[in-house]
């Protein structure tokens, strides 16, 4: 297929049935709801199902029904409606079940407001829910590659029996960018018979699979909570994903970013470039795992004076990067949650002034 | 086919979702403007949240161009709000005020609440529909004049010119460009109404295809742009060849 213009919102959309999943279920809220008008008319094209829930804490719960069942299933919303989703990933966690959540952040707390913001980080990698639960995180910085993380998000949520989430901030849901598509993958999950509580058949034969979260044996809550556990430190040996910009030769500053605000941190990195300054980046393509490694050794490059953190956020990434950069070097934070992204001039002058003292 | 574009009075700029709408309008603006007009741009989207003309109204204003919007205080919030100027300006358009509106049928559809000023209007609107074949809705002939079923239902008026704006971002090549007037050729084949113009990025403004090229063409500044790149800076300068 040849390139064609996409908004994200479309994009992922899209991408969500080239990954052969065939089950959306949504509520809008802005600014994701265009993922849920292009699968109200899509949908139908390649008989799948869009139901629109009554809420999202609803919602929530027919991803569990569908997962259950033993289908690609996957929702999208914003901020607010992740938060009431919460519980219910709580439960696919606790039943060991794939699902694909993705979250168009926008600004918080409370109602907020409507343009992008980068302030459910805390939220996505260590509080998604009550219990030891955590999802494998993903960070697109562009519409090609929030189509690649779709699709690759439903195979990763089957390998781990897992949830998925890709956060995204406002930008990447509304800006148009030219994507392309890969090729169908299959339509069913290939392991599913491990969990999926499908019907009658079962009966038939000796192995019955049971949907729960449910475990008042104390050792059998224990063991689940292990068996959790394990899948959590393998997607830490087997999934970090992180893009390295400009740290091949020598930098007097790194600055850790995720998202679209890495590409504004770029436009930054290039100009001061031409003005002689080096700056790094390392770009966490997934926020867990974490690559923990990977910003510790940039961080400890010799020529590596300060690390400065740039989040749309009053400051939640800083604190893994503080854990990962382990006082070798100063960390610093910037950043804005009005909807206001901060700009390349604010970038240079903070990589200046970050300097200037030292 | 028009060899030159004549405006005047009320410009109505239609289209689908990411058709290019607002940086026609924002464009044609500023190509009147230099021309020696009085021109007037209202933001009639109510539909669309991030990338409106609002975000070009400070280099807008500068030039001189009137913005009618929203109050300053009200112009992120999410709910749709039409303002009274905007009957007010299609009953008086003066030399020329174009009107830029939401995506498909259904940011059309506030044209309809305005159909009382619009009978009222001196004369008719012009309604262009802007059309990038890249976007996934309006790749064919039969999809475009599809959405110009949609657009015309939703909004009660006619749609009277096309305007091709065949572009991927910075990936476009000439050849983009080929192949949108190609298809805006047909569409206007199709369907009877002009080629008003095609839309070409300033900075391909002098690939030899634009001179081939049987309709006017407006250079685009790109005014809609993320926070890691800056608008181009408005300008008269050889915008519609004639």
């Amino acid at each position: 297929m040849s390139k064609v213009l996409m908004k994200g919102n479309e994009a992922i959309a899209e991408a969500a049935i080239r990954a052969g999943c065939l089950n959306y279920f949504a509520y809008p809220i802005t600014p994701q709801s265009e993922v849920a008008e292009y699968l109200s008319w899509r949908m139908s094209e390649v008989d799948g199902v869009f139901l629109q829930g009554e809420s999202e804490v609803a919602v929530g719960y027919m991803i569990f029904g569908a997962a259950g069942a033993g289908v690609r299933v996957f929702t999208t919303s914003s901020s607010p409606g992740i938060s009431l989703m919460s519980e219910a990933i709580s439960y696919l966690c606790g039943a060991q079940l794939p699902a694909v959540f993705v979250n168009i952040m926008r600004g918080g707390p409370g109602l907020g407001g409507i343009l992008p913001s980068q302030a459910d980080y805390f939220q996505a990698t260590k509080g998604i829910g009550h219990g030891d639960c955590r999802l494998l995180v993903m960070a697109p910085a562009s519409v090609q590659e929030v189509v690649e993380m779709v699709m690759t998000a439903f195979p990763l949520a089957e390998k781990y029996r897992n949830p998925v989430m890709i956060l995204g901030d406002g930008l990447i849901g509304q800006m148009m960018e030219p994507v392309e598509f890969p090729d169908h993958l299959k339509s069913e999950p290939t392991n599913k018979d491990a969990w999926a509580s499908n019907g009658i058949d079962f009966r038939k034969g000796s192995k019955r699979n049971l949907v729960r979260s449910l475990f008042l044996d104390p050792e059998k809550l224990n063991d689940n909570n292990l068996e959790l556990r394990a899948k959590y430190e393998r997607m830490k040996r087997e999934e970090v994903r992180f893009e390295a910009y400009n740290t091949q030769g020598e930098y007097s500053v790194l600055i850790v970013s995720y998202g679209t605000m890495s590409r504004v941190c770029k436009t930054a990195i290039e100009t001061l470039k031409a003005e002689g300054i080096e700056v790094g980046l390392i770009r966490p393509q997934t926020l867990f795992p974490y690559p923990e490694i990977a910003v510790r050794e940039a961080a400890r490059k010799s020529s590596c004076r300060a690390v400065l953190c740039i989040e749309m956020s009053m400051g939640q990434m800083v604190e893994d990067v503080e854990r990962c950069v382990q006082g070798a070097r100063p960390v610093q934070w910037y950043g804005k949650c009005g909807g206001d992204v901060p700009t390349p001039e604010e970038i240079i002058d903070l990589v200046k002034r970050t300097l200037s003292p030292m | 086919m028009a060899a030159a574009l004549h405006l005047n009075g009320i410009l109505i700029i239609v289209g689908n979702y990411g058709s290019g709408k607002t940086e026609v309008a924002v464009n044609l603006a500023v190509d009147q403007q230099a021309k020696g007009r009085q021109v007037r741009l209202a933001d009639l989207d109510l539909v669309n949240l991030y990338f409106r003309t609002r975000e070009a109204r400070h280099a807008l204003s500068a030039l001189g161009i009137e913005v009618i919007l929203p109050p300053e205080g009200w112009l992120q919030a999410d709910l749709p709000i039409l303002v009274p100027q905007v009957a007010g300006l299609i009953r008086r358009p003066g030399e020329l005020a174009i009107l830029d509106v939401g995506g498909d049928g259904v940011g059309a559809r506030v044209l309809a609440a305005l159909g009382e000023a619009f009978q009222n209007a001196p004369e008719t609107a012009q309604v262009f529909q802007v059309v990038n074949p890249f976007r996934p809705n309006t790749d064919t002939v039969a999809r475009c004049l599809a959405m110009r079923a949609v657009i015309e239902s939703a909004s009660r008026l006619k749609v009277t010119g096309w305007v091709g704006n065949a572009h991927l971002m910075d990936e476009t090549t000439a050849d983009h460009i080929r192949q949108g007037h190609d298809l805006m050729l047909a569409l206007a084949d199709a369907s009877g109404l002009p080629l008003a113009c095609m839309a070409v990025a300033d900075g391909l403004m002098h690939t030899p295809v634009v001179d081939t090229m049987a309709c006017p063409v407006l250079t685009i500044r790109r005014q809609m742009v993320p926070p890691w790149r800056r608008p181009v800076v408005l300008s008269g300068e050889d915008t519609i060849l004639q």
